[in-house]
């Protein structure tokens, strides 16, 4: 398979992933796309290096949480950029409307977290094992599940008040 | 909402991603090419534009830097051309070396603690610029005066139009400084309480 068609078909495999990864790190649409863009393009700039040296997964959601990283420093200080108009609107139908607004109460508790929580939780969520967590973040699979139970209290008082 | 709740959601959610299609091959092209990262230079582009300037402005005063026949007024022409040269010069490199970090090779720990560590340097840069700005307002002043007009403004008698001017650009860099410190300050505590959880 040429290398072009490779790495369309993996996006369109993972896009559910960067649209996450994206929602999660900024807090309006203009800010998503922009991010959902960079993201596609950071992996493509290392698409040919991956070479298959950790599981695909793990070099997608490394690259994109650490391009999410990068942007959160970058966009304060960025110029005004022209959008590509990706179909973000309407992800959801009417009928899901109690499922979206779940979930945007979901997105503004994560929205507390700091930076490093915001990746961990992001992967916890995802299904994501402590090994893989612990591959992706670079901390040790111990601290992952420390870190983690921190997040847990923390979401609860979050969530109580 | 529990954690467990959260991740049922989430699941649902993730369920609904996967039956649709947000991008297009031609979208995913798009975002491939070169056309689309070079958007993200542009504030490279800005910083280099400034540096630009400065080094003009630079250049033109070691050009008429003979003019300059007195020591205070070399004193002044010395400060003023080597913070036009030093300085873009040093936020530019802060700039490329945040660049430089590449998505793919560092864990996501490795690459906020080097993102901390450089936007510390970074604000450690732009807090002594912005104190040493205020020097610079000032002591271009009787630089330009003396190349441009031939003219020692310690020498004249200063009218009171050019004092209030001094005075009002004074005052507001003051306030700048205050705001732009304050501001460094909140954001350096925020950078150093990340590295600091980031060891423990």
């Amino acid at each position: 398979m040429r290398p072009e068609t490779e790495f369309i078909q993996t996006i369109k495999d993972n896009e559910g992933i960067i649209y996450k990864i994206t929602r999660v790190y900024t807090n309006d649409r203009a800010s998503q796309e922009d991010l959902y863009q960079e993201i596609v393009y950071q992996l493509w700039k290392s698409f040919e290096t991956f070479e298959g040296r950790s599981k695909r997964s793990t070099w997608i959601y490394r690259v994109a949480l650490n391009t999410a990283i990068a942007y959160l420093n970058r966009e304060k200080r960025r110029g005004p950029s022209v959008a590509l108009d990706l179909e973000f609107d309407d992800q959801f139908t009417e009928e899901d409307e109690d499922l979206e607004a779940k979930l945007s109460l979901l997105y503004d508790h994560i929205q507390r977290l700091n930076v490093i929580e915001k990746g961990l939780i992001l992967l916890h969520l995802e299904g994501r094992s402590y090994e893989e967590i612990a591959a992706i973040t670079g901390f040790s699979k111990s601290n992952v599940g420390t870190r983690l139970g921190r997040i847990r209290q923390k979401l609860k008082t979050n969530i109580k008040k | 909402m529990e954690l467990e709740e959260m991740k049922m959601l989430w699941q649902q959610m993730s369920q609904k991603l996967e039956q649709q299609r947000l991008v297009t091959d031609q979208i995913i092209i798009e975002m491939t090419q070169q056309k689309y990262s070079n958007r993200f230079n542009k504030l490279y582009f800005f910083e280099s534009l400034g540096t630009v300037v400065c080094v003009a402005i630079a250049i033109l005063i070691l050009v008429n830097f003979r003019k300059l026949d007195t020591w205070y007024l070399v004193t002044c022409g010395a400060f003023v051309t080597a913070f036009l040269l030093v300085m873009p010069l040093l936020t530019l490199r802060s700039l490329q070396r945040i660049k430089r970090l590449s998505v793919s090779q560092f864990s996501y720990k490795e690459m906020l603690v080097r993102f901390e560590k450089s936007k510390h340097r970074v604000l450690l840069l732009q807090r002594g610029s912005l104190i040493l700005s205020a020097l610079l307002a000032v002591l271009i002043l009787p630089v330009f005066q003396k190349i441009f007009k031939n003219e020692d403004l310690f020498q004249q008698d200063i009218e009171l139009s050019l004092w209030i001017s001094v005075g009002v650009m004074l005052l507001f860099l003051f306030f700048f400084a205050r705001w732009g410190y304050r501001c460094y300050q909140s954001v350096t505590r925020s950078a150093e309480g990340i590295l600091k959880e980031l060891e423990e």
